[in-house]
């Protein structure tokens, strides 16, 4: 993920929307509507990805099993907004397509972008706060 | 088949099955979502079993049958055929798992260090009775470390190559559309390591552990050490429209390394479930490093483990020999009867069989 000041990657951007709190991304995306005008909504559905995952033993890649997502496509003249989410809320996967719409179409761009870097501040702070009390069951099997 | 030979009854099987919900009464959504939050181990292992990651789908099974393990999974994987699969994900790899819990037990000075994260291992295992009398049981919080664990850890494996103690593999280059898929096509014997580790994936619990465990036990050729164990989270890595990668959130994995002595080098079994579900893990790696050349009909033959352990099928089986059999088993009688009556007749020359 990039620093603060830095340009965020379209790969960043989606990860950082795909895994914002429903809450806080619903209204953000209400927000971009008027000025998103008429859209072409292309899926707005649940539908399954395939986890495959690599086997260290004999190196062979193979399926884990399904994932349900939510995703949502749409499009406005040239531009595409895409969606996918883990999870059953199309309320959400719709509303990170009209953010990734927004970028695309170069509309409300540092509002996006503001918004993008708060989530991903407090993603960090879960993700550290998740391994501060992992790092506490770190065991010394020298003393064991 | 003759299975069901019989008419009528369909009052009463109406009537038992508003019995058997009954005793369950309203589902709502609250309810489900307590128990998404007050079991996260049993629903992880529907989950993996199911072969299907949502923790309120799995919730709503889990409510629906009150409990009962195989109705659940075998709802979500009738609910699971109603949706479209959109993409498959990138490969998950070891080395990119976001790591709760990383163990070793066969050496205590892995690269990274141990990390218990979440676990009983250690603990007493007290029934928490006072609960029943009115005294709340609030698990105490974690002193969290001022620093946190590295979001990722090495593999054990790969520090093991570096001191020639395991051949490492060659990656697997199949494109991820390509990956053999159980779901789609017939597990075939020899089954491809594909289908095998998929069919682990998504085996039932208990029967994974009665095969692997009776491995353990010395009814196979190798006793497991378990090289790592590891909880963690995965990012569902998916393709945007104009080819970006991304990723659509992380679930819960787990995965299993057993190895044992294999000449001048350790061979490793290797197993992996959607969910945290370290006994599943560890039995089934443990039928892994088992299997190769083990005998037919035996607990870690390939065929035996993978058909004996697929818990939509068994229980299946299991429960159909409760429907109505009427035909098959009085066409037994009569021969039984037929048999008992020729016995019992005097025995004449012309009633002995033909040469």
């Amino acid at each position: 993920m990039p620093q603060p000041d830095t340009k965020w990657s379209h790969s960043d951007l989606l990860s950082v929307l795909a895994r914002s709190a429903p809450d806080a991304l619903k209204p953000f995306a209400e927000g971009l509507m008027p000025q998103l005008g008429d859209l072409e909504v292309l899926h707005s559905r649940t539908g399954l990805v395939m986890l495959p995952m690599r086997d260290t033993a004999q190196g062979t890649a193979f399926h884990l099993g399904e994932i349900l997502v939510s995703e949502a496509h749409l499009r406005r003249g040239p531009h595409e907004g895409y969606g996918m989410r883990k999870g059953r809320d199309l309320e959400a996967a719709m509303a990170m397509a009209l953010v990734d719409l927004a970028l695309d179409a170069g509309l409300a761009v540092p509002n996006c972008q503001a918004f993008v870097a708060a989530q991903h501040r407090l993603h960090e702070d879960e993700d550290r706060a998740t391994l501060c009390r992992v790092e506490a069951t770190r065991v010394d099997m020298e003393t064991f | 088949m003759a299975y069901v030979a019989t008419r009528g009854g369909a009052r009463a099987i109406e009537q038992a099955e508003r019995l058997f919900r009954t005793e369950m009464g309203a589902i709502d959504a609250a309810r489900v979502a307590e128990i998404r939050a007050a079991m996260p181990y049993l629903i992880d292992r529907v989950m993996g079993e199911a072969s299907l990651y949502d923790e309120d789908i799995a919730a709503l099974a889990l409510a629906q049958t009150g409990g009962d393990l195989y109705e659940a999974v075998l709802l979500l994987r009738a609910w699971r055929t109603t949706q479209p699969r959109l993409q498959v994900a990138e490969p998950v790899a070891q080395d990119g798992l976001f790591t709760h819990r990383r163990i070793s037990a066969a050496f205590k000075d892995i690269p990274g260090g141990q990390l218990l994260g979440p676990t009983l291992d250690y603990s007493h295992r007290l029934l928490a009775s006072e609960v029943l009398t009115g005294t709340p049981f609030a698990p105490k919080p974690v002193d969290a470390a001022p620093t946190p664990a590295p979001a990722t850890q090495p593999s054990v494996a790969a520090w093991q190559a570096a001191n020639d103690l395991v051949d490492l593999p060659e990656p697997d280059m199949t494109r991820p559309d390509d990956i053999p898929d159980v779901t789609r096509e017939p597990v075939l014997f020899p089954s491809k390591r594909a289908h095998t580790l998929q069919s682990l994936a998504r085996a039932d619990t208990g029967g994974t552990l009665a095969l692997g465990y009776a491995a353990m036990r010395g009814y196979g050729k190798a006793h497991p050490t378990v090289n790592e164990l590891r909880l963690a989270e995965a990012e569902v890595m998916v393709k945007h429209p104009k080819g970006t990668e991304f990723s659509a959130g992380r679930v819960k994995v787990s995965q299993a390394e057993v190895v044992s002595k294999s000449g001048d080098k350790l061979s490793l079994g290797f197993a992996a479930t959607l969910g945290w579900n370290e006994v599943k893990c560890i039995s089934a790696a443990t039928l892994d490093l088992n299997s190769k050349g083990a005998a037919k009909g035996s607990a870690t033959e390939e065929e035996f483990f993978l058909y004996h352990t697929e818990g939509v099928e068994s229980s299946g089986f299991c429960i159909h020999f409760k429907l109505p059999h009427y035909v098959t088993f009085q066409s037994s009688l009569d021969a039984m009867r037929d048999a008992n009556a020729q016995k019992a007749a005097p025995q004449t020359p012309d009633q002995e069989p033909a040469e």
